[in-house]
C-alpha cells in the first residue's frame, strides 16, 4: 500500500480524527471502573486509531514522519524497528499486569487481590476514588495495544 | 455387622515399617544408576540387599492384621490406607522373597548383558508396585500400584530393545494388562459409587477401617444387588484380574513375555505380577461371593486351566512350557477362590503358596537349561541328569508338584480343588457335575506336560547337545532353596498352613463374628477313600497311560492351534494391526495440510460430539413461551439475519466483507438495545478494526471467488447447517436453566460501593462498571490469562511471519 492512493480530503479527516480517537480511548480507560470503558476497549480504539494512520500514510509514515527514524538496513524493511517497539509495549503490559498482583501478595493478600482507596479533602474533587485495578487495567491496555499493533506492523509490512 | 476377628486380637501393623516397605525399592531403584557406576555388575547384590531388606520388614509384621491410614487426597477421599493380614503377607512375602533369590540369581544369569542398570532399577519398581498392590486397601491406591506393575513390566519385557519379538511381547502384554486394569478401575468407581448409599459414606477404602468395603459387606452385596450391578462389577473387576493373571482368552500375551530374560519370567510371570489378578480376586471375594461370583470365575478358571494345560502339551519351547503351564495353574487358583464354599477359599489361599515356590524354581532351572546349554527346545534337550545332577533334583521336586503327584506340595492343594468343585455338583447336581469332569480333564494334562518338562533330564542325550557345564553357585542356590521349601511343604503340609496359609484363607472367607469359630485347615495325605482321592487317581492313571502317546498329542494340539480361528493371538493381531492400518488409511483424509480440512474436521467433531452427548442425557428443549422481546429488538435482529444471508451470496470478498460487518454491527446495536453499554462498545470497536484489517487484506486477494465444486459444497453446507444448530441447541439447552443461587447476585453485591465503608475497600470492587470490576478484579486472573494469550498471539505472529526466511531451515 503507498500513499499515493489515498485522497486530500481521506488524509486531512485522518490528521483531525486520530487525536480525538486517542483522546477518547483514554478517556475510556479512565471511566472504565465505573462507566463503560477499561483498558480492552480503550486498547482495540487505540489501535483502530493507528490503523487508520496505515492506511491513510502508509506503514513506513509512522516511522519516518513522526518518530523521524530512516531505515537503517534491508531487514527494517520486512521487519519496521516499530515492532520492538510494540513488543516491548505488550512486555511492559503484563509485568504491569502481573506485577499489580504480585504487589498485593507481598501486603499478605492473595494474588491479584483489588483494593479501592479514598482520598478524601482535593481541591475540586473533594473525594478521589483510587482503584488499584486501574494499574491492572492499564497492563491490560498496554498489551492490546501492543499486541495488536505488532501483528498490524507485521502483517502490513508484508 | 462386626468386623474381622483378627483385627481385634492381633496387634496392629506398623505404619512406619509399611511406609519404609513401599518406599525403599522406589529410594533403590532411582539410586540404582549411582550404585551401578561404583559397583557395575555387582549392582546385583545391591537390589538384593535391598529386596532382603524389604523381606525383613514384611516379616516384622508377621501375625499382625489391621490398617494404617496415610492422608493423600483428602477432597476426594482418596487415602494411603495399607492393610496387613495373610493374603496381603503372602502376596509381600512372595514379592520380597523371591525377589531376593531372583535378584542374587540375576547376579550370575545377567554376567555381561547389557542395559544392567535398567534392568536392576525396573526390577526394584517392580518390586515395590508389587508390595504396593499387596498392601493397598485403598482402592485408588491399589489402582495405581497395579498400572505401575504393568508399566515396569513393559520396561522388562522389553528388556532386549532392539529386537522386534520384544518390542511385540512388551507392547502386548501392555495393552492387555492395562487395558484390563482400566476395566477394573470401573468396577472400583462403580463401587465407590454404591458405597455411599450403601455404608452411608463413600468411601475408596476395602478393607481395614469400620467403613471400609469388606467389613460392610451385607451392605454393600444388597445394594449391588438391588441396583442390578452385582454382575457388572464381578465381571469388571474379573476382566481386570484375568488379565493380569493370563486367563483365557487374555492369556496370550503370557508366553510372549518369555522374551523377558528368564529372571524376569521368574518373578514376573510365576511368583508375583500374575499373582496380582488371583491376589485381586481373593481380596474380593469376601466382598463379592455368591452363586454369580462362583459361575464366572469357577467357569473362567477351569476353562483356563485345561485350555492352557493343552497349549502347554503343544509347546516346543520350555519357558513356552512352563509361561502356559503357569496360566493353567493360575487358572486353578482362580476356579478355587470361584468355588463359593470354603474348600474353594483353602484351594487358592494353598495353591498361590505352592504354584509359586514350584514355578519359581521351574523358571529358574529353564534359566540355567538356557544359559549352560545354548538352547531351550524341548526336542534337542534330554539326559541332562548327567551334567547337571543337582538341578535334576530340583526339577524333580519342582516338576512333580507342578503333576500334582502325591505327596509333592501341589497334590494337596489340587486335592482341595477336587473336593471344592465335587462338594458343589454333589450339592447342587446336574449341570455343576461339569466342574469336577473338566477339574480332573484339565489335570492330566498338568499331569503330562509336568513330567514331558521332567523327562528332559531322563533318557539319551541328543546328539546336537554338547558338554553342559554346571551353573555358577549364584544361579543354583536360589533354585534350590526354592525346592527344599516345596520339599518341606510336601513332607509337612501342616505346618505350611499353621504358619501362613490359614490366615490367608481367613482374608478370603466372608466376615465372622469375634464369638464364632473360623474353620481350621487340615492337610495331609488322604487316609480314607474320598471321592476326591478317586478323582486325584484317575488323573494319575490316565496320565500314565496316555503318556506313550505324548508326542501324537503334541502334535493334534499343534494341529488345532494352526487353525488361525482358533488362536487367540489371531484376534489380537487382527485387531492390533486393522486399527493401525485404519489409522494409516485415514491420516490422508485427515491431516492434508489444508486449514479448511481441518475446521472442517474439527466442527464436524465438535458438533457431533455435542449433538451426541445431548441424545445421550436425554436433553429436552425448553418450552416455547414466545418471544419476550421488543419491536426494536426482533427488527435489529432480522436485519443481522438479512446480512448473514447476505455474505453467504455475495459474489466478491469485498462485497462479503462489507455484509458481514452489517451483522456486526446490528449485533452491537442488539447490544445497545439490551443495556450492555460495555459489549456493545467492545463489539463497535472491533467491528471496526477488523474491518480495517479486512481491508488491509483484501488488496492482496483475487477479487472473485471460484466456483466450487458441486459435492464440497453440499459438505460445507452441510456441515454449516449441522453446527448452526447445535450452537442453536446450546444456546438454548444452556439458557434454559435457572440456577436457584445465581452467581451474578453475589457480583451486584459486591462490585459497587457499599454505602459504609472505610477509607480502603478490599472486599469490594468499588466499581460502577460491573462488568470492568469483574474483569479487573474479581476475575482478574482469567483476564491475566487472556492478556497473556493475546500476547502469545502477537509473538507467534512474530515468528511465523517476521521470522520466515530467516534461515532455520529444518
Amino acid at each position: 500500500m503507498t500513499d499515493k492512493d489515498t485522497t486530500v480530503i481521506s488524509r486531512t479527516v485522518t490528521r483531525i480524527v486520530v487525536p480525538l480517537i486517542l483522546l477518547l480511548a483514554i478517556a475510556l480507560l479512565l471511566q472504565g471502573h465505573n462507566l463503560p470503558g477499561g483498558g480492552f476497549i480503550a486498547g482495540v480504539l487505540t489501535v483502530a486509531a493507528f490503523a487508520l494512520i496505515y492506511i491513510i500514510f502508509g506503514l513506513s509514515y509512522l516511522e519516518e514522519e513522526l518518530l523521524h527514524r530512516r531505515p537503517e538496513s534491508s531487514l527494517d524493511v520486512i521487519q519496521p524497528r516499530i515492532v520492538e517497539d510494540y513488543r516491548g509495549m505488550f512486555a511492559t503490559g503484563l509485568i504491569l499486569a502481573a506485577g499489580s498482583g504480585i504487589v498485593a501478595m507481598t501486603v499478605g493478600f492473595p494474588f491479584l487481590t483489588q483494593a479501592v482507596l479514598f482520598v478524601y479533602d482535593v481541591p475540586i474533587y473533594h473525594e478521589i476514588e483510587l482503584a488499584s485495578a486501574l494499574v491492572f487495567d492499564l497492563g491490560v491496555y498496554f498489551v492490546v495495544v501492543g499486541a495488536l499493533l505488532t501483528i498490524l506492523g507485521v502483517v502490513g509490512a508484508e | 455387622m462386626s468386623g474381622v476377628v483378627a483385627a481385634t486380637s492381633a496387634p496392629a501393623p506398623d505404619t512406619q515399617a509399611l511406609l519404609a516397605v513401599l518406599a525403599l525399592p522406589f529410594i533403590g531403584a532411582a539410586l540404582v544408576p549411582v550404585v551401578y557406576r561404583a559397583l557395575g555388575e555387582r549392582t546385583a547384590y545391591y537390589a538384593a540387599a535391598i529386596a532382603l531388606f524389604c523381606f525383613a520388614l514384611v516379616a516384622t509384621q508377621y501375625g499382625r492384621v489391621g490398617a494404617v491410614t496415610i492422608p493423600w487426597i483428602p477432597e476426594l477421599g482418596v487415602s494411603l490406607t495399607l492393610y496387613v493380614d495373610g493374603l496381603s503377607l503372602l502376596i509381600g512375602f512372595l514379592a520380597s522373597g523371591v525377589g531376593v533369590l531372583i535378584l542374587t540369581y540375576s547376579g550370575g544369569y545377567m554376567h555381561g548383558e547389557p542395559g544392567q542398570a535398567k534392568y536392576y532399577a525396573s526390577l526394584l519398581a517392580f518390586m515395590g508396585s508389587m508390595l504396593g498392590v499387596a498392601f493397598a486397601a485403598d482402592l485408588i491406591a491399589l489402582f495405581v500400584f497395579w498400572e505401575l506393575t504393568s508399566i515396569s513390566s513393559f520396561m522388562l519385557i522389553g528388556h532386549y530393545q532392539r529386537k522386534r519379538s520384544s518390542q511385540y511381547a512388551a507392547r502386548k502384554s501392555m495393552i492387555i494388562t492395562v487395558a484390563g486394569g482400566l476395566f477394573m478401575l470401573i468396577g472400583f468407581l462403580l463401587l465407590h459409587a454404591l458405597s455411599a448409599g450403601a455404608i452411608g459414606e463413600a468411601t475408596f477404602t476395602l478393607v481395614g477401617t469400620e467403613g471400609a468395603m469388606i467389613e460392610n459387606a451385607d451392605a454393600m452385596n444388597e445394594a449391588l444387588r438391588s441396583s442390578g450391578l452385582l454382575v457388572p462389577v464381578i465381571a469388571l473387576i474379573g476382566v481386570g484380574a484375568a488379565a493380569k493373571s493370563a486367563q483365557v482368552p487374555l492369556h496370550i500375551w503370557l508366553p510372549n513375555a518369555m522374551e523377558a530374560p528368564t529372571p524376569v519370567s521368574a518373578f514376573l510371570h510365576s511368583a508375583t505380577m500374575v499373582k496380582a489378578g488371583v491376589y485381586l480376586v481373593g481380596r474380593f471375594r469376601p466382598l463379592l461371593v455368591g452363586d454369580e461370583w462362583m459361575l464366572i470365575f469357577a467357569t473362567l478358571g477351569l476353562i483356563t486351566m485345561t485350555v492352557a494345560a493343552l497349549l502347554a502339551v503343544g509347546a516346543t519351547d520350555i519357558k513356552e512350557l512352563l509361561a502356559y503351564s503357569t496360566a493353567s495353574h493360575l487358572g486353578l487358583i482362580i476356579a478355587g477362590f470361584g468355588f463359593a464354599n470354603e474348600l474353594g477359599a483353602e484351594t487358592g489361599a494353598f495353591h498361590i503358596l505352592n504354584h509359586a515356590v514350584f514355578k519359581a524354581a521351574l523358571f529358574l532351572v529353564a534359566g540355567i537349561i538356557a544359559h549352560e546349554a545354548g538352547t531351550r527346545l524341548i526336542s534337542d534337550l534330554g539326559g541332562l541328569r548327567k551334567d547337571l545332577p543337582i538341578v535334576a533334583g530340583i526339577t524333580a521336586v519342582a516338576a512333580l508338584g507342578m503333576a500334582g503327584f502325591p505327596p509333592f506340595n501341589g497334590f494337596y492343594s489340587k486335592e482341595l480343588l477336587f473336593e471344592a468343585a465335587y462338594e458343589v455338583a454333589a450339592h447342587a447336581g446336574g449341570l455343576w457335575w461339569v466342574f469336577p469332569a473338566v477339574a480332573v480333564f484339565g489335570s492330566i494334562f498338568t499331569f503330562l506336560y509336568s513330567i514331558k518338562f521332567l523327562s528332559l533330564f531322563f533318557g539319551d542325550k541328543p546328539d546336537g547337545l554338547g558338554e553342559v557345564h554346571s551353573p555358577p553357585w549364584t544361579m543354583l542356590a536360589p533354585p534350590l532353596l526354592l525346592a527344599g521349601i516345596a520339599l518341606v511343604i510336601s513332607i509337612s503340609p501342616q505346618t505350611a498352613i499353621d504358619t501362613i496359609v490359614q490366615s490367608v484363607f481367613e482374608s478370603a472367607i466372608p466376615a465372622h463374628g469375634p464369638g464364632e469359630e473360623v474353620h481350621h485347615m487340615t492337610i495331609g495325605l488322604p487316609t480314607k477313600l474320598k471321592p476326591a482321592v478317586i478323582m486325584s487317581a484317575i488323573t494319575i492313571a490316565v496320565g500314565a497311560v496316555a503318556w506313550p502317546f505324548y508326542d501324537r498329542l503334541h502334535a493334534g494340539v499343534n494341529a488345532l492351534t494352526d487353525v488361525k480361528y482358533l488362536r487367540a493371538n489371531w484376534y489380537y493381531d487382527n485387531a492390533v494391526y486393522g486399527l493401525t492400518s485404519a489409522s494409516q488409511l485415514s491420516m490422508p483424509q485427515v491431516q492434508t495440510g489444508l486449514v479448511r480440512t481441518y475446521v472442517t474436521w474439527a466442527l464436524a467433531a465438535v458438533s457431533v460430539l455435542a449433538l451426541s452427548a445431548y441424545l445421550a442425557a436425554g436433553a429436552a428443549l425448553p418450552a416455547f413461551t414466545g418471544i419476550g422481546l421488543g419491536i426494536p429488538i426482533v427488527l435489529v435482529l432480522l436485519v443481522a439475519v438479512v446480512g448473514a444471508v447476505a455474505v453467504s451470496i455475495a459474489p466478491s470478498h469485498i462485497a462479503g466483507v462489507l455484509t458481514l460487518s452489517i451483522l456486526g454491527f446490528m449485533v452491537a446495536v442488539f447490544f445497545v438495545l439490551a443495556n450492555a453499554p460495555d459489549l456493545a462498545l467492545t463489539q463497535l470497536v472491533i467491528e471496526t478494526l477488523v474491518l480495517v484489517i479486512f481491508l488491509l487484506v483484501l488488496d492482496k486477494l483475487p477479487a472473485y471467488y471460484g466456483t466450487a465444486r458441486r459435492a464440497v459444497a453440499a459438505r460445507d453446507a452441510v456441515l454449516s447447517a449441522v453446527v448452526g444448530a447445535t450452537v442453536f441447541l446450546t444456546v438454548l439447552l444452556s439458557t434454559a436453566a435457572t440456577p436457584d443461587d445465581p452467581i451474578y447476585t453475589y457480583f451486584i453485591e459486591r462490585a459497587g460501593i457499599p454505602e459504609e465503608h472505610g477509607p480502603l475497600l478490599v472486599d469490594y470492587g468499588g466499581g460502577g462498571n460491573i462488568v470492568n470490576v469483574i474483569l479487573v478484579d474479581f476475575r482478574a486472573f482469567d483476564t491475566m490469562g487472556e492478556i497473556a494469550v493475546v500476547a502469545m498471539a502477537a509473538l507467534s505472529v512474530l515468528t511465523l511471519i517476521a521470522m520466515r526466511g530467516r534461515g532455520e531451515r529444518g
